[in-house]
Formats: C-alpha cells, sequence, structure tokens
C-alpha cells in the first residue's frame, strides 16, 4: 500500500524535532527542518529531508508565528509539528496554521485556547465534575482582588499557591505561607505575569503539601474515540521542572490508578480534546487526586510511555492530525513493565542547576543495549549553544521489573560519558542508589528532603587529572611544573 | 642487638652505637638529590629503591630537609608530609633523617619562633633522626629546634658547620661542641657537616680525634661532600678516628658534587678493620641495580659540567650549590666569569665577609655578593637586602672577626656606623598570629586546613597555596615515573604510559595526535583507560611570549635602568614591592625585591622621581629583561 507522500515541516529544535522527523521518515513522508542561525550546527537540520533558516533569533524566530507559517508555505509542508514549548501551546499559532490551510498537528485551536487558559479550563472540569484543587476564579483587579484571596486562603489554610492564569511549565507559581506576604504578592505576582506572559490575571490555590506528580497520556481521534495510555510519575523536579519521569506510576494501587486514569478520559472528553495530551494530577498523602491541567502537546516524557505500551505517540498524532482513526482501542492497551527517563541537562547540579551552555561537548559516549533508548542530539565536538535549553539527552530504559530498571538505569549512567559541560550524570547516579528511589517512593519535594543527592564529588576522575597533566605535558614539550 | 630501628629513643641507640663494634652508615639520598640533581628526584623512584633500601640496614636515611620541602612542592607536586607516610609503609624499620636549617627551618631565612616550634612538632612525626645547622655555628639560633626535637623524644643531632683557614682550629671546633653540650647535653650525635668537601683526610681525621680527646664516648656522624673526589679518603680517617656514623649514598646516582658510593666506603674501610654495621652489602647493590635505570630520567637535571672539582678548596661552595651555580652562569651569560668568580673573588669575599661557614643560606650572600661584585665591577656596589642584614648581624654574630669598615661604608654610607648601631643586632621577629593565619589558608583553599598543609604555608605561603592547587587540578601526581613527569620533548604519537594511580589502580593512557581547531585552540587527544578524552589548550600568541622576548642584555638592562626603566636583572620571582603607582621615591629607594636562588635582590630607584608604573605583582616570576618599575624624573 503505497503512502501519499506528504511534507511535514517541525516547528522545533533539539532532540524533540529529531524524534518528530524520525516519526516523519518512517511514515514515508518528507520532514523540513527549520532553524535560527545558532542551531546552524545542529542534528535536525542535517537530518531533515530540508531545512528553512529562520533568522538569527535566538528563540525570537523559533517563536515568530509569521516566519514559521512563511517557511511552511515555502518549502510547500502539508502540515506543522509544533514538539513541545516555543509555538507548541500557542492558541494563535494553531489558528494562523488553520487559516492558512496547513493541518496543525495538535489539538483544535480553540481547545488550546480553551485548555490553556486556566480559569476557563477549570470551569470545564468542574462543570465535569473532575476533582480539582480548591480556588479562585481570576482575582478581581486592585485592593479587592487582595479581599478575595485573603479570604480565600483563610477559608482553606495557608500556604496557598499564587499562579498566573497564562502561565505554564512551572512559571509563574509562587507559594504564599500566610496573610501579611499575600498582601503584597498579589501585585508583584501581577506585575510579573504581565511581563512574561502579557496577560495580567492571577488566581490563586491550596497548596497540596508534599504531593505526587502523576499524569496520564490520553489520546483521541477527530470522532471524539478517547483512550488513556496509563500514568506516569513525573514527581522528582528542581525548580517545579522535571527531572525524571518513569512510567507507569508506582503508587500500589490499582484501583486509584484505574480511577486517575478514566478520570482523565473523561476530562480529555469534556475538553473535547482530539490528538495526544496528557492530564496532570496532584496525589496527595492521602491519595487524593486532583486535576491539575492539560498539557496540549507532546510531552517530553513521552517516551516512558511509548516505552511500556509500545505506542509510537508521535507517529500516532501525525496520522491523527491526517483524519486517520484510532487504530486501537483501550482494551488493546497493556502495560508492560517498566520506564524510566532521565533527562541529561548540561546543568550544575551542586550549583542549583546552573545551565552550562556555551561549553563544547568533548566527549560523548553514550550507553546501549536491550532495553535501552536515547533520545538525543548531542555530538562530540558540539559546541552547545547558550540561547535555548539545557536538555542533551534524554535516557529511558525500560524493564521487567522495577528493580531490573533500576539496575539498567545504574549500568547506563556509570557507561555514559560526556565531557565538558557538567551533567546531571553524577547526581542521577546518587538518585539510583538512593533506598528511596529503589523503593518508588517519591513526591514534590524528593529533592528537597533528599539533599545528599548534592553529595558527590563533582570532580574530573583522578585518571582525568593525571591525564591532562599528560596532555599538557605533551603538548607544552615539557612539565612546566616540574623543569 | 646492632641493629638500629626506627622508635628506639637517643639512649637505646647510643648504647648500640657505642656498643657496636665497627661504624654506622647513613645513606644521605636528599642530599645526593639536592647536590647532584638540583632536587629532583621524585619519590616514584624513592619508593622504587625503597624495599633494598629497607634491606641494607642504614643507620638512617636521609629523606627529607634541606631544601627537598620547598622543591617537593614546588617542582615535584609531592606533599612532604605524604611522602614520608608511604615510604614509611614501605620502611618500617629505618629511621628517616632530615637536615633542619636552625632558625631557617627548611627555608632560607629566620622564621618565628611559634612557626619553628610547630613545623618540628608535625615533622617529628615522622622524621626520627634530626641534624640540625647553623651557617654561623650559632649556638641560639637552634635552640628553639633542639628543645622542640628533644621534647618530641627524636634523637638530635646537632651540627658543627666546618671549613678551613686560620681561624678554624680545633680548639675552636671543640669550643663550639662544649657550647652545643652545655645546651643538649650528651645525649646527641654530633655531626662534623663538611657541606664542601673540604680539607684533607688528614684534617678531618684530627678534627675528630680532638673532640673525641674532650668526649670519649660522643658519637660523631661525620657528613661530608665529593666534590673533590677525596671524600672517602675523609671518611676513612674521621673512622680510623672515631667517628660512629658516616653519610654516603647509592652509587647508581652518586655524581660529582653530593656524597660518595657506599659501598666504595664499606669496601674502603673492610681493609682498615673497620665493618659497616648491619649493612647488607647485596642490598646496596640490589637498591642501584633498581635504580640505575631512572638516571637518565634526570639527565636535564644534571650538572653542564662533568667531572669532579678539587679547586672547591679554594671557592669552598657547597656541593648543593655547584649545579646551581653553574647553571645561573649559563642563564646568565657569565659562564666565561666562572674561573674568575671561582678562584679570585670568592676566596676574597669570603675572607672580607669573616671567613664564616659557606653553606645556606650564608653560601648565597657569598656567591652573589662575588658575583656581582665581579659583573658590575665595582665591588659591594650592589649589596643584596640578605648581605646588609648579614652586616648588621641579623643572622647572628660574626664567629671570628667583623668585615671591614670600607666595606660598610660601601654599603651603608658615610653614616654606616650609626646604622649598624641604630639597626645592628640579631633580628627580633614578632611570633606569627596562627590562627588568623589558618583562617587565611581556609580561605584560599575552600576548606579548613589541616596542621600539615598549614606548616607548609606557614614556610612557603605561594607555593603552598599554588601546590594544593595543582593537586585540585592534576590530581596526585607523584605517582607518576619520572619517564612521564620529567618528559622532555613531548610523548611519541601512539606510545602507550602505564602507571598506578595512588589508590593502586593501573591505568593505561595511549598518546593520540594534537590538532589546532580555526580559533587557535589546540585539541590534544589522549587513549585513557580506552576512552578517548581531548584536552585543550590555548595556543600562546607570536607576540606575547616567545617572540617578544627578545633577550636584552645586561649592559641594554643596566642602561635602561639609568633612565628609569627598570628590568628584571636575571630570571627571578618578585618577592616584595615596597613602592606603589605615583608615589615619590628618591635615588637608591627600595621600590622592590625579587629573589632568585633563594637570595634576595632589591631593585632601587636609579633617581628622585616618581613611580609610574608597576608590571609586576609578588609571586610573580620575571624572565631576565621583564619589565618591572617605570620611574620618571618629575617634570
Amino acid at each position: 500500500m503505497s503512502v501519499v507522500k506528504k511534507k511535514i515541516l517541525v516547528a522545533n529544535r533539539g532532540e524533540i524535532a529529531l524524534r518528530i522527523i524520525r516519526a516523519i521518515q518512517e511514515l514515508g513522508h518528507l520532514a523540513v527542518a527549520v532553524y535560527e542561525t545558532p542551531d546552524n550546527e545542529a542534528l535536525h537540520i542535517r537530518t531533515a529531508d530540508e531545512a528553512v533558516w529562520l533568522g538569527d533569533g535566538p528563540r525570537s524566530d523559533y517563536l515568530d508565528i509569521a516566519k514559521v507559517i512563511r517557511a511552511a508555505r515555502k518549502s510547500g509542508a502539508d502540515a506543522i509539528h509544533p514538539g513541545y514549548g516555543f509555538l507548541a501551546e500557542n492558541p494563535d499559532f494553531a489558528t494562523a496554521c488553520e487559516d492558512a490551510g496547513i493541518i496543525f498537528i495538535g489539538p483544535p485551536s480553540q481547545v488550546i485556547n480553551n485548555l490553556g487558559d486556566k480559569v476557563i479550563a477549570r470551569g470545564i472540569m468542574a462543570d465535569a465534575g473532575i476533582p480539582m484543587v480548591p480556588g479562585t476564579s481570576n482575582l478581581p483587579a486592585g485592593d479587592k482582588g487582595v479581599d478575595v484571596a485573603v479570604e480565600f486562603a483563610a477559608k482553606v489554610g495557608y500556604p496557598v499557591m499564587l499562579k498566573a492564569t497564562a502561565g505554564g511549565g512551572g512559571r509563574g507559581i509562587r507559594q504564599v505561607e500566610n496573610e501579611s506576604q499575600l498582601r503584597e504578592e498579589v501585585s508583584v505576582a501581577r506585575a510579573e505575569a504581565r511581563a512574561a506572559f502579557n496577560n495580567d490575571n492571577v488566581y490563586l490555590e491550596k497548596v497540596i503539601l508534599d504531593p505526587k506528580h502523576v499524569e496520564v497520556q490520553v489520546i483521541a481521534d477527530q470522532d471524539g474515540c478517547t483512550v488513556h495510555l496509563g500514568t506516569r510519575d513525573c514527581s522528582i523536579q528542581r525548580r517545579n521542572q522535571k527531572l525524571v519521569e518513569i512510567a507507569p506510576s508506582m503508587i500500589q494501587d490499582e484501583k486509584l490508578l484505574d480511577d486517575i486514569c478514566a478520570t482523565a478520559v473523561r476530562a480529555a472528553k469534556a475538553a473535547k480534546y482530539v490528538n495526544a495530551g496528557t492530564v496532570e494530577f496532584l496525589v496527595d498523602r492521602d491519595y487524593n487526586y486532583y486535576f491539575m491541567e492539560i498539557n496540549t502537546r507532546v510531552q517530553v516524557e513521552h517516551t516512558v510511555t511509548e516505552m511500556v505500551t509500545g505506542i509510537d505517540i508521535v507517529r500516532t498524532q501525525i496520522k491523527l492530525a491526517m483524519g486517520k482513526k484510532l487504530a486501537f482501542s483501550q482494551e488493546d492497551i497493556q502495560i508492560r513493565g517498566h520506564a524510566i527517563e532521565m533527562r541529561v541537562n548540561a546543568e550544575d547540579p551542586q550549583n542549583n542547576f546552573m545551565p552550562e551552555g556555551g561549553k563544547t561537548v568533548s566527549v560523548y559516549r553514550s550507553p546501549g543495549g536491550y532495553g535501552v533508548r536515547l533520545d538525543g542530539f548531542v555530538y562530540q565536538g558540539y559546541a552547545i549553544p547558550e540561547v535555548y535549553d539545557s536538555l542533551l539527552v534524554k535516557l529511558t530504559v525500560h524493564g521487567f521489573s522495577w528493580n531490573e530498571t533500576v539496575d539498567r538505569l545504574r549500568r547506563c549512567l556509570h557507561n555514559f560519558v560526556i565531557v565538558g559541560p557538567k551533567t546531571t550524570i553524577p547526581f542521577y547516579l546518587n538518585l539510583v542508589n538512593d533506598p528511596d528511589f529503589q523503593k518508588g517512593d517519591f513526591t514534590t519535594s524528593y529533592l528537597a528532603n533528599h539533599p545528599r543527592l548534592m553529595d558527590y564529588e563533582d570532580k574530573d576522575s583522578e585518571v582525568g587529572k593525571l591525564a591532562h597533566l599528560i596532555a599538557e605535558i605533551n603538548f607544552r614539550k615539557q612539565n612546566t611544573y616540574a623543569i | 642487638m646492632e641493629r638500629i630501628v626506627q622508635g628506639m629513643d637517643i639512649t637505646e641507640v647510643l648504647k648500640t652505637v657505642r656498643g657496636g663494634d665497627g661504624y654506622y652508615i647513613t645513606n644521605t639520598a636528599r642530599d645526593l638529590s639536592q647536590s647532584d640533581f638540583k632536587n629532583r628526584i621524585l619519590l616514584h623512584t624513592d619508593l622504587l629503591a625503597a624495599s633494598a633500601r629497607e634491606r641494607a640496614n642504614y643507620f638512617s636515611l636521609e629523606i627529607t630537609g634541606g631544601a627537598s620541602i620547598h622543591v617537593d612542592i614546588l617542582r615535584k607536586q609531592v606533599d612532604p608530609f605524604l611522602k614520608l607516610e608511604l615510604l614509611r609503609e614501605k620502611m618500617p624499620n629505618t629511621m628517616f633523617q632530615t637536615l633542619c636549617r636552625g632558625v631557617n627551618l627548611f627555608g632560607y631565612r629566620p622564621y618565628p619562633q611559634n612557626v619553628i616550634r610547630l613545623t618540628v612538632r608535625e615533622f617529628a612525626k615522622y622524621v626520627d633522626v634530626w641534624r640540625v645547622f647553623d651557617f654561623l655555628n650559632y649556638i641560639p639560633n637552634m635552640e628553639a629546634v633542639f628543645e622542640e626535637v628533644q621534647k618530641a623524644g627524636k634523637i638530635l643531632e646537632p651540627c658543627i658547620c666546618f671549613s678551613t683557614g686560620p681561624e678554624h682550629t680545633d680548639a675552636y671546633y671543640v669550643s663550639k661542641v662544649r657550647e652545643i653540650v652545655a645546651v643538649t647535653g650528651t645525649d646527641i650525635l654530633l655531626c662534623i657537616k663538611n657541606h664542601g668537601g673540604l680539607g684533607t683526610p688528614a684534617r678531618i681525621g684530627r678534627l675528630v680525634a680532638a673532640i673525641r680527646d674532650t668526649w670519649p664516648d660522643m658519637v660523631i656522624h661525620y657528613h661530608g661532600h665529593n666534590t673533590d673526589g677525596n671524600d672517602i679518603g675523609r671518611i676513612t680517617a674521621a673512622v680510623m678516628n672515631g667517628a660512629r656514623i658516616v653519610d654516603a649514598a647509592d652509587h647508581a646516582f652518586t655524581g660529582y658534587y653530593g656524597p660518595p658510593p657506599i659501598l666504595s666506603v664499606v669496601q674502603a674501610l673492610k681493609e682498615q678493620g673497620h665493618d659497616a654495621i648491619g649493612v647488607d652489602e647485596a642490598a646496596v647493590i640490589e637498591t642501584s641495580e633498581v635504580l640505575r635505570g631512572e638516571r637518565q630520567h634526570y639527565e636535564i637535571f644534571e650538572s653542564q659540567f662533568k667531572g669532579f672539582s678539587p679547586t672547591v678548596q679554594i671557592h669552598k661552595l657547597p656541593g648543593g650549590a655547584m649545579g646551581s651555580s653553574f647553571e645561573q652562569a649559563v642563564k646568565g651569560e657569565f659562564l666565561d666569569r666562572m674561573p674568575e668568580i671561582l678562584h679570585t673573588e670568592l676566596p676574597r669575599v669570603q675572607t672580607e665577609l669573616g671567613n664564616y661557614w659557606s653553606v645556606t643560606p650564608g653560601s648565597q650572600i657569598l656567591w652573589t655578593t662575588a658575583v656581582s661584585n665581579v659583573l658590575t665591577g665595582d665591588r659591594y656596589s650592589n649589596a643584596s637586602g640578605d648581605l646588609k642584614n648579614l652586616l648588621l648581624g641579623k643572622y647572628g654574630p660574626f664567629p671570628f672577626y667583623r668585615p671591614a669598615d670600607w666595606i660598610y661604608e660601601k654599603i651603608f654610607g658615610v653614616d654606616w656606623q650609626r646604622i649598624l648601631e641604630e639597626e645592628g643586632g640579631l633580628e627580633d621577629i614578632a611570633d606569627v598570629d596562627i590562627t588568623a593565619e589558618r583562617a587565611e589558608l581556609a580561605k584560599k583553599l575552600g576548606h579548613e586546613p589541616s596542621e600539615q598543609e598549614l606548616v607548609i604555608y606557614l614556610q612557603h605561603p605561594n607555593d603552598a597555596v599554588e601546590f594544593y592547587k595543582f593537586e585540585a587540578r592534576f590530581g596526585r601526581a607523584y605517582v607518576l615515573p619520572p619517564s612521564i613527569f620529567l618528559r622532555t620533548g613531548g610523548f611519541k604519537l601512539g606510545e602507550t604510559l602505564k602507571f598506578k594511580d595512588h589508590k593502586g589502580k593501573e591505568h593505561v593512557i595511549e598518546i593520540g595526535p594534537e590538532a589546532r581547531d580555526e580559533e587557535g585552540i589546540w585539541n590534544v587527544y589522549l587513549n585513557v583507560d580506552h576512552h578517548e578524552r581531548v584536552y585543550q589548550f590555548q595556543e600562546e600568541v607570536a607576540g606575547t611570549t616567545a617572540a617578544a622576548a627578545v633577550q636584552l642584555s645586561r649592559e641594554e638592562i643596566e642602561e635602561l635602568a639609568t633612565i628609569g626603566d627598570l628590568r628584571a636583572p636575571f630570571a627571578a620571582n618578585v618577592c616584595e614591592i615596597l613602592a606603589g603607582e605615583g608615589q615619590e621615591v628618591k635615588k637608591g629607594d627600595r621600590l622592590l625585591i625579587v629573589e632568585a636562588m633563594k637570595m634576595q635582590t632589591p631593585i632601587v630607584s636609579p633617581m628622585n622621581g616618581v613611580v609610574v608604573s608597576i608590571s609586576v605583582e609578588v609571586g610573580k616570576a620575571v624572565k631576565i629583561g621583564d619589565k618591572l618599575v617605570l620611574v620618571k624624573e618629575p617634570e
């Protein structure tokens, strides 16, 4: 059966661009990459069938709707996959695609718009009877807003979370501990939200202390047929950004997980969701769960779900966007074993995860073998641009049992050599050896409660140091420290 | 019970030595390294020799002290304490010996009392035999060390430094021993320290006999150098006259200026009916078999001038200073003046400055003064700070006579008598605030320093910190054999280097190619334990270093100095800056002090003027001709 060859533009960079290009090529379509100048040595350009330069950036051109649409037109693309970040959850971009007659691989713009506005989203979910963290609607402007906030906080108890309505991905959130702080922070949060998102709406939520972050991958076709691909636990985070994700959740209560998954499907249906999305929940200490939000994009951590279900989510996204129906039903989906993804970032965990951009990867030696998957884009000799995010490669491992998976992960981390930038690898090595991690027991406070994870010698190995001296003796033709 | 083992106290040691039928040998590995290899023999090599040396049954192994502690951290990149720990593991029985310069410890100028005491206490944990000397044979300069060594229960070996000349009589030396014994008691070893290898065998024999006449039970330890090729003669005479311990070294490494070969000493004396007690000749031979292959790696540190120097009897330079003086002559381009310096000027200066003992730091004062006198052509016109201090009696009184008035006048001006009266006398050095120094070091290291780190830091502040930084960057590099650590000319492509790290783990490094990228960064590829690694180095920009360093001649440097452009007169380290930019200075004012060859030399203003700029900072190494200070006449 021959396929109609389509051209699909990937409006992204880094590992996710590569991930999408691979799916496009596997489907027999042509992939079009876009890039900014700092990315002109990036692997996604070399892998795609063609590439269009957007501008010098940095970042601004990947975020420029008109330029991306123009690039799609110029290359004759039929569809655009936005990846994650950049324009992925921007309803204006989805609208622009729709207006230009280009298929947007993701939900319809209206769905993105509704779910992107947390207040609208909460309204939809409330109507559908989805359990939610108690919260306010958008706070009224001025002193009135402060009064509403104080009244709400008094009712649910401190701490409370002040959130920017347009925020996301961990940005625009701040925890407030008491009333006097709350009175100060409302206006500060507004100002920040205005600066960051050009929208100064903020609202308040009760803080669920020490929760687990559990999310459900859902997929829906254009007929409204909606299935879930099980849970993921993304509790291990730093500064509200995920580091490690596992599938399925390690909560040892199948009934609860089934409930959460069924609720996720209901939530997606209520939102008239189409394509792949993620329904995020918080699970508190008493195993109550609360809806947080629906992410209308492919997630960084989609790999773990793919590993345990065998379903290629990106391939499915493309097929659904092309008007295909879901090729599998809920009953066909089985969760096999466990998968763990670790985001290998160019960051210094010991220095508050400060990014290590601008450095050159002088050695890159990655692990492989049974049950190991790498989604990365760096190579030996690659200079990491300073202007983008710090993710270098996602290491995903799959195993039959949890222990086997952790063992595999440990083996891979030991064999993973990246020299040049500091990375999160030594921190992960501590993590896989931590008894709580080995038990599968973690919450969003995991890092705060396990300070010893930062306790590793972030130094070159002894032989590495001696080799450095030998290199110097060789280069200078004598040991200037001895002669 | 003839074997001397580590852990014996002084009473036991004395009893054993006195009761022994024969004499004992100290292996002076440290002195050999210092005299013939610029102190560069690595711990790696000493560890190779350790097992055979242990079995050779020496009285002691001199393996630390002298300049070695400084060179350990400066050029060998090894912690002097760790060195002793590692050697002790392989040599459980052999006593370790040090050479301590009294108030100057292991450095070049006097330290405060509390630094001396702390240093001795820390090293006494590792060092069994303490040989202590003062270059003026001034006993008070050694008292603090004496006390601490005895307090620590270690074996004290005070020295009388030996030299020749009309004043150097047996009676004089016996009186010196009397002064020592008055302070220490007779439970000591007494060293005759013949650092130059001076005098004839007969002269040494008479001296030993004279001391034994007064103290028949005194255990005398003879130390000499083989600079004239005749130390075996002197050793033989010493033993035949009653010396009970003598110094020699492993023949595979003996050279021209250090100690003579152990085996030759043993054989020479055996025929005379004196046995080297306990010495296992097979183990002595084995040591040199082990060491023989290593010597080639140290060739760059051996003296350029091969051959014994019997004229040492004229110039009296000690063994340790011979190699470095020739090196300095080559670098300073005055090799052609060496005969004049060594054979005419040095003996003249020696006599003029009181005929004291040419040993650290006094030998450096004599040498520098003689060099300066010859090169400037104007004797005593460019006195070093150390010479001034010597003349002012800051290191102690002159042993025989004070230098002539004209020298004082030449150096201090017409007002010299007043200066001598006001500033003269033993330098009173205030204790340092050890708590504050510890805090300062903690700040520099980023962690609370150990007592050992503190001790090294108190003696050599800049170099200690540099060493600890080196270790953080390059690891425990003392594990590298000399074939790697001292390699010149780089490695061969594909060459395989094998070594064990400090935890005993074996590593293999294969040398890969070097490649330069567009930005001028050199990538050096190595295969480290079967993993490729790349190390990057900045290419030195032509024009800033190599090309720009058109070496100025001495005349040019002097010429520039007259117009206020003061350049480094020789390769040196800047040790003090005394003037600030914009400061008004008078002709003759000291602007900064540079140090080379352990000697400080002031750089003085050539005119009344203003300091326009200072191009260096404290601790910086400068090459000959490098800019130091710019002074301008006022408008």
